[in-house]
């Protein structure tokens, strides 16, 4: 469009135009709401995780198989640590009764 | 605290206080059974996966052999007491001393003899290669602390000896 030709009172129709579209007005909170997204954005990676973690941790499905495997874990381990503390209490009681001069 | 972030450390907290719990229980079952026998043979039988026809060999030496040994422990107490009476008496020659403590060390030695003659006894009761490693294990148990005492003396400590 050739802007020359154009009527010299378009600037003041244009103006007159966009007096009379209703603009809306802000939301509530709104500046505060746009902080709100810049600071999430730059943290955006670390949040993400951990919501996504924070949210399986609550899964019943996944919390229930995480305690079995800590229940089973955990007994194997002390089972292992008591075994090896009970050979070696059985072991000095062994050593105790046939060298007890040794211990003098 | 942000909400995840609390979810995730309370999470942790029972995590661990589950793991805790199964790792103590266990381990004081498993500890308490082995404290509660009395059998001064349970390690053999445990260590060295013995029959019930081994241990019962091993347990006849093993019942033989313990009046001699206590008898030997009564004879060097005596004799240790003797010698720690004539060394606080002052009043005895370094001649005496040296006799007493000679018969400390002759105690020593017999009592050392029959109870490495013990072990080779009781290694000859069990299958060879499960013996082999008794003997080794006993010898490294009962003569190597000794060792060791020895040769932190002629090693760190040797130039120390020499200055006094």
């Amino acid at each position: 469009m050739n802007t020359d030709k154009s009527n010299p009172n378009d600037a003041a129709l244009r103006k007159i135009l966009r007096e009379g579209r209703p603009t809306p007005g802000l939301p509530p909170r709104f500046q505060a709401n746009v902080w709100q997204r810049i600071e999430r954005g730059e943290s955006g990676a670390n949040a993400s995780w951990i919501e996504a973690l924070a949210a399986l941790v609550l899964k019943p499905r996944f919390a229930f198989a995480t305690a079995s495997a800590l229940v089973l874990i955990g007994a194997l381990l002390g089972m292992w640590e008591g075994s090896a503390h009970a050979r070696q209490t059985a072991q000095a009681r062994y050593i105790e009764s046939v060298a007890m001069s040794m211990s003098r | 605290m942000r909400k995840p972030a609390f979810i995730l450390a309370i999470a942790s907290l029972v995590a661990l206080a589950v793991f805790g719990g199964a790792f103590y229980c266990a381990h004081y079952v498993c500890a308490q059974r082995g404290a509660k026998s009395t059998d001064d043979l349970d390690w053999l039988k445990m260590e060295f996966r013995l029959s019930d026809t081994e241990l019962a060999r091993i347990r006849e030496l093993h019942d033989g052999y313990l009046p001699k040994c206590s008898d030997n422990c009564i004879l060097i107490a005596a004799k240790k007491r003797e010698l720690n009476q004539a060394i606080a008496a002052s009043t005895n020659s370094p001649a005496t001393l040296e006799t007493l403590r000679g018969e400390v060390a002759a105690l020593r030695k017999k009592c050392q003899s029959e109870m490495l003659a013990h072990f080779e006894d009781v290694s000859r009761a069990m299958p060879p290669e499960q013996g082999q490693r008794y003997l080794a294990e006993m010898k490294r148990i009962t003569l190597g602390a000794h060792e060791q005492v020895e040769q932190s003396m002629s090693g760190t400590n040797h130039a120390a000896h020499d200055h006094h």
